[in-house]
Parts: C-alpha cells; structure tokens; sequence
C-alpha cells in the first residue's frame, strides 16, 4: 500500500512540477474566455459602430434607417449631404476612420435591395440585416398609411425563452444553456481523456525503455505498479479541472465586460454561450463518465505503451485506440442536434464512446435514468474485463524488448501471463 | 574477521531447487539447483544467453519458475516478500531522465520498503561519499554516464540490503566506478552481506568471488567454493621456466604418460600434466634430462581455463568477449 502510494506520488508530483501543466492549467481558462469573448464581439458585428448612410433616396429613407439604427443600438451614425461622397468616404475607410457605409436608393423600398460597403462586409451583414431590415419595414408601413404607433407595437421583437424540462428541476438550463453546458462538456471529456490516457502511455513507455521498471516490478506486482500509474495520472487530471473549474468562476464572473456589453447585437455572446448551470446530477454524471472513460482508455494505453519498444512504434500503435475516441467527439455534433436518436443512444451504451457521447445527450436533453443506469454498468463491466487483458498484457510487454508483438503473439501473452 | 572454523553449514540465503522457466518452447533455465551462503560474494557465471538473467529474474519474482522453488532467507519465496531486504541492480539499467537525483533516490528507497525521511538522509549520505553532493537537486539528464551509473548503484543498496543481486556489475562501468563497486561490495560483504553477482568476465569473477557456479545452457556445469573447484576441476599445471630454450625438456614434454598438453612461449611453457602423473616425476626427468632449468612452479588453472573446459571453446568465446 505504502509503495503504491509512492507511485501515486510520483507520477503526481512529477506531472505537476513540468511547465506543461501550468501552461495547459493556465491555458485552459484563456481559450475558454476567449470563446466568449470572440462570440460577444461576433454577435456585437465585431465592434461595428462607425457607419454612414449614403442617402440617395427621394424621400429621406437614410434618415430614417439611421433614426431606426440609434434606437436599437450603440450606432455613431452620420448622414452626409452630398450624393458624390461615395469615393471619399471609400477613403475614409481606408483610413480606418469609419467602419462602412450604406448606400440606400429608392429601389431600397421596392426591392429590399440596399448595399454596404466596409473593411469588414462578414461583420456589417450580421450586424446590420436585422435593424436595417426592420425599419425599412417601418417605412413601408408608414407609407402605405398605418399608424405609427401600431407599426411600433407590431414591431416589438420576439423574445423566446427557452426552458429544458429535466427530472427534479423544471426549468433549470435554457437552450443555450444546455447547448454550451453539453459543448463544453464533450471538448473536456474527449480532450481530457485522450490527453491523461496517452499521458499513462508514455509514463508506462518510460519505465520500459530506461529499464527501470525491472527495478520497480521486483518491488512490487505488476498490477499494482499499474494501478498506482493510473490513480497517479488521474489526480492529475482532476487537479486541472479543478484549476479550470476556479479559473471558469472568476472568469464567468467578469464574463458581461469580457463579451462587451451583450444584447447590443441581438445573437450574441448571451444567446449562444450561457453560463451554464451546473446541478449537481450533471457534475456526478459527467465525473463519472469522465473517471470512466479515463480508466478504460488509460489501461488501453498503458497496454499500448507495453507492447511498444519506442516512442514511434507506441505512437502507430496508439492510434486505434484514439480514433475510438475521435470517433466519439465527432459523433457529439450529430448527438447535440438529435439527443434522441438512434445513433446517439448507441453510441451512449457502447462503452468505447459512452464517456464522451452520454454526458453530452445528458446535457443537451433529458434521458430515461434506465438508460443511464444501463450504460454505466456496461462500461464499468467493460473497465473490469478490458482492465484483465491490458494488465496481462503490460505485466508481459513491460519486459520485453525487441519487435512488437503480432496479434496472435499478444493472444499467447494475455493466455500466460 | 569471521572465523575460518568450518561452521556446520550455516542457513543459505538462498536457495534454488531445480528451477525450470521455458520460454515458448526455449528452455532458459533447466533444473537449476544452487544454494548461496550467507555472507559471501557468489558469482553467477556463464557465456551469454546462459540463463543467468533469468535466473536472477526468478530469484527478484519478475518471473515466474515453471517448475522448482526459490528460497530466500530460509524461507519460501514469493510475492516479492523480501523486497525489503534485496538490492537488485539490473543488467540493464536506467532512471527516471527528468527526475531530480535525490528525488529518485527516495522514491526507489520507498519502493524497498523505507520511509521517506530514512531514504533522503541515506541518500544525502551516498551521495556525499561518491562525490555527487553538488547534483543532487539535478534532474538525472544533466548528469553523465558515470555520475548516473553511481546514482543507480546508491539506489541498489540505499536501504542497506541483506542481499545483493547484481547482474552484470561491471558491464559498462568506466574504470573509476568499477573500482568504485567492487570497493562497495566489498564492504557489504564485510558489514556482513551476502552479494549474488552474475558476470561472464571470469577475470573479475576470479578476483572477487569466494563462490560459484557455472552454468551454460540453463544447466549447471559446476558449483561450490572457487578453491575446491580450482583443487578438483582444473588437474595439475606446471610452469616451466628455461635459462635459454626448451632444448632437452621437449623430449620429457612429449612423453604422454607424464603431459597432455604443452603450451611453449620460448622462454617458459605452460604444461598440463596428464592424468595421474606425478609432477615430482616431471622435475625428476626434466633435471635428468639436462635441461637448463630457471623456474618450476606447480599452478592452479585459472578460472577462465576452467570456464573454457566446462562450457566448450566456442560458447567461451563468446562469453568471454569483454564489451558484450
């Protein structure tokens, strides 16, 4: 006990001291304040602001989209007189003094054609179909005799809230919530359990290659040395979730500064990436998937890393046993739109895919606490038998030298170990 | 010192009842029987490819024997019940490349079983009388070849091992950390150790050994103390010195009821007596025979000719060759 303690030490203390991990620790917040920060400022039309309206109307069109603009918006709007502006505020832009500018004609009305020209057009669309659009829609209104203040009322914009009907809570996540809560969920579950697995890997391709596992496996079993390795790495992971997870609240915290102010753009930062709320059921489910995934995929490594003389060799070898996963994350796009489906209740009761792929159908909709139950059990009976092969299979590998085994040697290692 | 009064057999240490590990369909170790006493340097010898690394694996529980028992201390082995107390320096040997020195030190010393306050002072210790004081907070990698070989041999006995099993101690040592060793082991052994070592170099194996056995093939050719082996495997060697040349003595030197083999280097010659031949005889006819006489010396074989007679020339050869 004493001496798995010691492996669980080392391969903790180790991990810990190399720069990698405070640059994964610390990198790890940034990328995810950055997602929000790029989203609020891509819903926000990317710090659009300075515009001009180019009116070439008869019946001042411009005026009154700009009237329109200022009221849904943060908008520095200017209306120039002149018609023969177009080269010079073209220059303008050049010189970065303005964003873009609108030329609206009186085909505008008829056509619903109007044309902006800008150093960034991808922002200008996004920022500027909705408003643009809804007061020509005013001004058609108005001109065809309707009162103002019933196109007013008419053009009060949809607000549609959205509520996730779950066991316990009745409204406890919005759509968005749960889009960004079963997102963010399956990146970590697939990039964690991947980057700890391969991690056991090379922990175990060390020992091997400097021998020193000869020293160690005349201290203590074989097994024992595995499961100290595993245990080791996996207090690794949970330390940098739960720097990640401190580093996610202060973040989250400051998140209105960081995406810039919100609703200004409408589909923003706040409709697609929420603060999610974590239940508690969601953080157990999604612990134990994780936990899960990393102890299956860690004894395939490690048994990968046995069977390996060298750092090239593990690489080839590893990658069957990465694409399962892969093949999982890039499932979880499909899952995210039909939690339901065929498709996606398999992939959650196959173990191999189940750590990423349920957490993800969890989060993104309710799911019958059978199916859970069900495909929990099969993955901790699937950890049990593919642990029994992978610790054969290490117990005999880790001594080897020379080629790698072929399947049917690695059959005859599994039958005698 | 110890006594040299004969006690009556004391425990072994260790002992090997016909051990037996094939590997798919290759027998490594054939019935191997071998008990170490305590307290001696016991040396595990035979040509590459002979059985002796598996041996020793079976004897440290990596390996499982297919048939036969190992006994350690007396008492039945298994489970690594006596990591404890055994030292074991493998014949290929590495460190953990970014861990600190010190650092290693304590975590090997843990995994024999001592605490980590005990190893770092133990450790802190070594590392002073090898002259390694100054690294000890290096990562392994910053450290060259020799200085790293001195750190894996301190975490060999760091916790001051009743058994030491060393295989193949001297291989890749520079001269200075051979020296180094072999003055370790034998202090060990003074403190009252006992050192299990395998080598195929019979020329240290001779030096240090009081106990042997040979093995070749994964059978035992020969054990017991290095002198009674001398005394009975090696028959009787002449040197013979002339003052001049061989002259009168070759035609004493072809009589084969006295000489089976003579090997002339012009102003002496090696000459192995045949069976049963006195080499009072041979002195008798030499002077006889009017041969010029400088030396006449009766020589024990050395333990390499021993070796080459046991395991044939051929597997010799390629036990013998030094950098292997």
């Amino acid at each position: 006990m004493h001496k798995i303690w010691a492996i669980v030490r080392r391969e903790f203390v180790e991990r810990v001291r190399t720069r990698w991990f405070w640059i994964g620790a610390l990198l790890g917040p940034v990328l995810f304040g950055a997602v929000f920060f790029l989203s609020g400022q891509l819903g926000r039309g990317g710090g659009l602001k300075r515009i001009a309206i180019v009116d070439g109307t008869t019946t001042q069109l411009g005026a009154r989209i700009a009237e329109q603009l200022g009221r849904s918006g943060d908008w520095a709007i200017r209306v120039p007189a002149a018609i023969g502006v177009v080269d010079s505020l073209t220059a303008q832009v050049r010189a970065k003094q303005l964003d873009g500018f609108l030329i609206v004609t009186d085909a505008a009305l008829d056509s619903g054609k109007v044309e902006y020209r800008g150093s960034n057009v991808f922002a200008g669309k996004g920022a500027l179909q909705r408003p643009v659009g809804e007061a020509l829609t005013v001004v058609r209104l108005q001109r065809a005799g309707v009162d103002p203040r019933l196109v007013a009322r008419a053009s009060i914009p949809l607000r549609l809230e959205t509520c996730k009907i779950s066991r316990g809570t009745t409204c406890g996540e919005s759509a968005a919530q749960s889009f960004s809560l079963a997102y963010f969920m399956g990146i970590i579950l697939y990039t964690a359990i991947l980057l700890y697995g391969i991690n056991v890997m090379s922990s175990v391709l060390e020992e091997k290659t400097t021998r020193i596992v000869e020293v160690l496996v005349s201290s203590l079993r074989p097994f024992q040395l595995l499961l100290g390795k595993v245990l080791g790495v996996g207090a690794v992971s949970i330390f940098q979730f739960l720097i990640w997870g401190v580093a996610g609240r202060l973040l989250l915290a400051r998140r209105a500064p960081l995406a810039g102010g919100g609703d200004a753009g409408g589909a923003g930062a706040d409709e697609l990436f929420q603060v999610p709320h974590v239940t508690g059921a969601t953080f157990a489910v999604f612990m134990a998937y994780f936990l899960g995934g990393f102890f299956l995929y860690s004894a395939m490594f490690a048994a990968v890393g046995a069977m390996s003389s060298t750092e090239q060799e593990a690489r080839q070898a590893q990658q069957p046993v990465a694409w399962m996963l892969v093949l999982s994350f890039i499932s979880m796009f499909a899952m995210l739109n039909d939690p339901g489906s065929t498709v996606a209740v398999t992939l959650s009761l196959i173990p191999f895919s189940s750590p990423v792929a349920m957490p993800v159908r969890w989060a993104a909709g309710s799911l019958p606490a059978s199916e859970l139950a069900l495909s929990l059990a099969i993955l901790v009976a699937t950890i049990g038998g593919v642990t029994w092969i992978a610790a054969r299979i290490y117990r005999v590998g880790i001594l080897m030298t020379g080629k790698r085994p072929n399947l049917k040697e690695l059959v005859r290692w599994i039958r005698t170990a | 010192m110890m006594s040299p009064a004969p006690a009556p057999s004391p425990t072994p240490i260790l002992v090997l009842d016909r051990v037996r590990k094939t590997f798919a369909g290759h027998i490594a170790v054939d019935d191997l029987s071998l008990a170490v006493p305590p307290g001696v340097i016991y040396g595990l010898l035979g040509p590459n490819g002979a059985g002796k690394t598996t041996t020793i694996r079976m004897i440290m529980d990596i390996l499982q024997p297919d048939a036969g028992s190992v006994r350690l201390f007396g008492a039945p082995a298994g489970d690594r019940m006596y990591a404890e107390r055994i030292g074991y320096l493998p014949e290929e040997r590495g460190l953990y490349r970014k861990m600190r020195v010190l650092d290693v030190l304590v975590f090997l010393g843990e995994m024999r079983g001592m605490e980590r306050r005990r190893a770092r002072q133990r450790a802190g210790e070594w590392l002073d009388r090898l002259g390694l004081a100054q690294w000890r907070l290096r990562r392994i990698d910053e450290l060259s070849k020799g200085m790293q070989q001195k750190v894996q041999f301190i975490s060999t006995i760091l916790h001051e091992p009743a058994l030491v099993v060393l295989d193949e101690a001297f291989a890749g040592l520079d001269p200075v950390n051979a020296q180094v060793m072999k003055d370790t082991v034998l202090e060990l052994r003074a403190r009252g150790a006992t050192i299990l070592f395998s080598t195929h170099i019979m020329e240290q194996a001779e030096k240090l050994c009081e106990h042997v056995c040979i093995i070749a093939r994964g059978r035992k050719l020969v054990d017991g103390p290095l002198g009674d082996i001398k005394r009975t495997r090696g028959g009787h060697h002449l040197v013979v010195g002339f003052d001049g040349s061989v002259g009168a003595a070759a035609q004493v030197f072809a009589d084969a009821a006295l000489v089976k083999k003579v090997d002339d280097y012009g102003q002496y010659a090696e000459v192995e007596l045949a069976p049963g031949a006195d080499p009072q005889r041979v002195l008798r006819d030499l002077v006889g025979s009017g041969a010029r006489l400088a030396r006449f010396e009766l020589r024990e074989p050395s333990l390499l000719k021993i070796f080459i007679d046991l395991v044939g020339p051929e597997a010799a050869q390629a036990g013998v060759r030094p950098d292997a």
